[in-house]
């Protein structure tokens, strides 16, 4: 007890006051046109939340804010309804990679990152929210809006440190169309699902559209993205993406199990079966898959193959303009 | 309080219901449902977010938010983010203030001396 005490004075003390390390960038970067809210009691969340918003583009202030995410008893507003707030005003939040390096490239790319910091013990925390804006390596700072600090410089081993005693969590907002520049494809798909029917649509499909462009043989993407075309009523779309995904990952249930479905769909009941007696031979019995797929098998052998007429139609076969599929 | 309670999951559950005997999507894998099975969730987590809006929002409440504020700030939140705040809103960090943070500056201090030997406040012996 007495050695973790020590070596936590030690920790702050070194990482505040001596730094050895090299730099971690040469080249500094300072967001100076970033605005600053100077935050009133207890509401640094919604003065960082607007700063970053206004930043993005949106006129508004902290006031208007507040009611969206402080919680009154707990003096303060979680990192959860922040993320929210984001959405409800328009711009889709991304939580960063929790590392130095993910926040130093969104600066690069001109991003400022909202971050949580504990600025006192794991134990006896103090959460505060600010807005980093730079990074200087000839004075090894950080540079922060920070309560009614413009531009705070913290060393950076003090920031660290504070901000690993959050999780070393924090999130940038981006406008319609917009990829952060350290996203990872796993992370900008679990954004934009986590966002589904809570942005514009039209937002989604331009941020499926960006990512895609970015990683355009990603089959967690490219499931996603079928998801949501399927979603909006684009089967086409939806089923050239389910079968681009079966390309590059034969054994991919969920998709073969969708593919399925949608063949069903338009009628096309002997090829919905084919492709769902293959998902179900591939699985391991206790997936958790298997009930989903299953579902998809019963109704497949219940439909009635004269009933429909098939509409699917491979593009460019059969005569049919390849735009036809678009 | 209590009859309302009652009412409300039991809109939650006819609303699930609606949602899972609607008969196009049924055998669909949403990109949601299928993160869940990768991270190891279960795929009925979904009726647990039905109920966590309503004690999210009864717990916003009672936390001193404004009825129809808490209203809109639920379904702002996507049934993971509900999963995560149900039940924590006490125990998840709340940032507010930075200002105290002179306190935690004299603690450590107090610390310093402690273990130097300067002073003896913590040790009750």
């Amino acid at each position: 007890m007495r050695l973790g005490a020590a070596l936590l004075v030690l920790g702050i003390v070194l990482g505040g006051c001596v730094s050895t390390r090299p730099p971690l960038r040469s080249a500094p970067v300072e967001l100076t046109d970033v605005p600053f809210f100077a935050q009133t009691a207890y509401q640094c969340g919604p003065a960082a939340l607007a700063t970053v918003l206004n930043d993005s583009g949106l006129d508004i202030l902290p006031a208007d804010i507040t009611s969206d995410v402080f919680i009154p008893d707990r003096k303060g507003s979680l990192q959860i309804e922040l993320v929210a707030a984001a959405r409800r005003h328009g711009r889709l939040p991304y939580l960063i990679e929790g590392d130095v390096e993910a926040l130093l490239t969104e600066l690069e790319a001109g991003r400022p990152v909202l971050v949580l910091q504990n600025l006192a013990f794991r134990r006896w925390p103090k959460w505060h929210y600010a807005v980093v804006v730079g990074y200087l390596p000839g004075r090894d700072r950080f540079v922060l809006r920070s309560g009614r600090k413009e531009r705070r410089q913290t060393p950076t081993g003090l920031f660290a440190h504070r901000w690993s005693l959050a999780d070393s969590w924090g999130f940038v907002v981006l406008d319609e169309g917009e990829l952060p520049a350290s996203a990872s494809a796993d992370g900008w798909v679990r954004t934009l699902a986590a966002s589904e029917g809570r942005i514009d649509p039209e937002f989604a499909r331009a941020g499926y559209e960006a990512g895609l462009a970015r990683w355009p043989d990603n089959p967690l993407l490219l499931f996603a993205a079928a998801n949501f075309h399927y979603g909006s009523g684009d089967q086409a779309g939806a089923l050239k993406l389910y079968r681009h995904v079966l390309e590059l990952e034969p054994a991919h249930p969920a998709a073969r199990n969708n593919l399925a479905n949608l063949l069903l769909e338009r009628g096309c009941v002997t090829q919905a079966r084919l492709e769902i007696d293959r998902a179900l031979a591939d699985l391991p019995a206790d997936d958790p898959l298997r009930p989903a797929l299953e579902d998809t098998r019963n109704e497949a052998r219940a439909a009635d193959e004269g009933s429909a007429e098939c509409r699917q139609v491979e593009p460019g076969s059969d005569g049919k303009p390849e735009d036809a599929w678009q | 309080m209590k009859f309302r309670r009652i009412v409300s999951h039991l809109v939650a559950i006819s609303l699930l219901l609606a949602q899972v005997l609607s008969p196009v999507h049924a055998a669909m894998v949403g990109t949601t449902d299928y993160l869940g099975v990768q991270d190891r969730a279960s795929l009925v987590a979904t009726v647990d977010a039905v109920l966590a809006r309503a004690d999210v929002r009864d717990e916003l409440v009672a936390m001193g938010v404004d009825p129809a504020a808490a209203l809109e700030r639920v379904d702002a939140l996507s049934d993971a983010e509900l999963q995560q705040l149900a039940g924590q809103l006490e125990s998840l960090p709340a940032g507010g203030d930075g200002f105290l943070a002179l306190v935690g500056a004299v603690f450590v201090v107090l610390i310093i001396l402690e273990l130097t030997g300067v002073i003896n406040i913590f040790n009750k012996a």
